[in-house]
């Protein structure tokens, strides 16, 4: 009776909203005949409620914090909006092409072609970017066939967040080329692309980190490489576009390689800051002091080319020696 | 002519900037309370307002029309207020509990309604503040979740797409957070006879 009652124990809060299948309704109700225990929970829970319902007090400010709040915002607004003649003229171009984009998809809906391009409005203008900047970027790459130094531009152009990632060599300031993989961990639970996901709650250094969830997996690259990207790609859902993973404060970003003649590492990046829009962090292994680890961030200052253009967007203060697991101590 | 919410974010998104005061107007109420339910702090709820209506006006292109505004709204704000109190818990600064009163209008302002009101029964004045201050006692996860469903009316499946989780977490988080308030509001609950 008492395992029964642990059961049904579990469905009462369901069973009161109502949201129960007709047949767990039917074996709760059967059960809660013959249980005083389970009837009496069934009632104090709708006296919770009651309670809640009749006496919780919403939070609610005054009219005057309201009237405050919306100069301040639109304070905010102004101050954001462009101001100089060529941001202003910047701006109405924009607004311009965006007003005639949604045109040119109205009439591509209404004509014949809107049943073989069916493409939601909204996303329109993107599709339209999206293959201006094909065509003027990838195209002519790809036809010339030109190997250039990789900088990781062409892979932030597609994410939300990203840190690069680098191994040194404990006593040298040149890169290393780790025997095993970069691994990057990644989300295959989605239908979307796939995105580093929280999971790691291990903080002790003699612990290997745990994965608490079976949706992620460690991929590891097919070549060693002496730098990768770990990074977040803007998830969507059906209900918006908001990256939610991005958001999400308790991401952490992962890395693991194997260095000759020092062993393997785990290397970790937490926070929220290096997981914003606009900002990418450089994860350093171990073996950098901060001097160290500044002179580098200097030197790429200095290369101001793709990526390197986006760390000037990190603060100093961002860039810090991560926590590192050695796996001889395992 | 006033306009309707869909042609005010259709505005928005071609970049007039008009459009935005009206949704604040009709929104922030609502934004304000879910704000400071999460965060129990007017500060960080009035930096969460900044930033969600902020947010609205930046990301508005990318909200999909065929979605509610409301729902859209709703994940905005609830993910920034998390995002706040889980700083806010990093820093450890002040809480509810801790920070002085002159930063809370909206308890003052309860507090002063309940005193200068007079009808207001002692008991069950005494009981709002039991039941309110048994709710935000819930940890940060409950207490979104009672929020959302008790008191915003949110089903099940709204929620999880808010919080980004499966509907069975939001049942069961439920229902964690009914039995703590149960066990909270003990006394009251065994004398109330409804």
């Amino acid at each position: 009776m008492r395992l029964k009652c642990e059961k049904i124990g579990r469905l009462l809060s369901d069973y009161i909203d109502g949201t129960l299948s007709e047949r767990q309704n039917s074996s709760v109700a059967l059960h809660l005949r013959s249980c005083g225990v389970c009837k009496r929970e069934v009632v104090a829970l709708k006296k919770t409620n009651h309670l809640l319902e009749n006496f919780y007090v919403e939070p609610e400010a005054s009219d005057a914090y309201y009237a405050r709040f919306t100069t301040q915002l639109q304070h905010r607004i102004e101050q954001s909006a462009p101001t100089a003649l060529h941001q202003r003229l910047f701006a109405v171009a924009t607004r311009l092409g965006w007003h005639l984009l949604t045109q040119l998809h109205r009439g591509i809906d209404h004509s014949r072609l809107g049943g073989l391009f069916s493409i939601r409005q909204h996303v329109f203008p993107y599709y339209i970017f999206g293959l201006t900047l094909t065509m003027l970027v990838v195209a002519p790459l790809l036809l010339i066939q030109v190997s250039t130094h990789d900088d990781g531009s062409h892979v932030l152009s597609r994410l939300y967040a990203a840190a690069k990632i680098r191994f040194f060599s404990v006593d040298s300031p040149i890169s290393v080329q780790p025997t095993a993989a970069l691994a990057i961990k990644q989300d295959t639970t989605g239908t979307q692309p796939t995105g580093i996901r929280r999971n790691v709650n291990s903080g002790h250094p003699t612990e290997p980190p745990a994965i608490d969830s079976g949706s992620d997996v460690w991929v590891f690259t097919d070549e060693p490489m002496t730098e990768g990207y770990i990074f977040t790609t803007l998830q969507e859902d059906d209900s918006d576009t908001i990256p939610s993973v991005a958001l999400d404060i308790d991401s952490e970003l992962l890395a693991y390689a194997e260095i000759p003649a020092q062993g393997a590492f785990w290397a970790r990046l937490t926070g929220r800051d290096v997981l914003t829009e606009s900002r990418y962090a450089l994860l350093l292994l171990q073996g950098m002091d901060e001097q160290h680890a500044l002179q580098q961030y200097e030197r790429k200052w200095n290369g101001s080319k793709g990526f390197s253009q986006k760390l000037l967007d990190v603060p100093l203060e961002t860039l810090s020696i991560s926590e590192v697991y050695d796996s001889r101590e395992l | 002519m006033e306009r309707t919410e869909a042609l005010l974010i259709a505005d928005l998104c071609e970049g007039d900037e008009t459009a935005l005061a009206p949704l604040v107007e009709k929104y922030k109420r609502m934004v304000y309370r879910l704000a400071m339910q999460i965060t129990k702090n007017h500060a960080d709820a009035d930096d969460v307002m900044q930033e969600t209506f902020i947010k609205v006006y930046r990301s508005i292109r990318t909200f999909r029309k065929d979605a509610a505004f409301e729902t859209w709204l709703y994940r905005i704000t609830v993910n920034e207020a998390l995002n706040f109190v889980k700083r806010r818990e990093r820093q450890r600064v002040s809480t509810l509990e801790t920070a002085s009163e002159s930063e809370y209008e909206a308890v003052t302002r309860y507090r002063a309604q309940v005193a200068n009101d007079p009808h207001a029964h002692a008991e069950k004045a005494e009981l709002r503040h039991h039941v309110t201050k048994a709710v935000n006692s819930l940890s940060l996860k409950h207490r979104t979740v009672v929020i959302l469903h008790e008191f915003e009316g949110l089903t099940h499946a709204e929620i999880a797409a808010i919080l980004n989780c499966s509907e069975g977490t939001v049942r069961s988080r439920l229902h964690y957070a009914r039995k703590k308030l149960r066990t909270l509001l003990k006394p009251y609950v065994d004398a109330s006879n409804i």
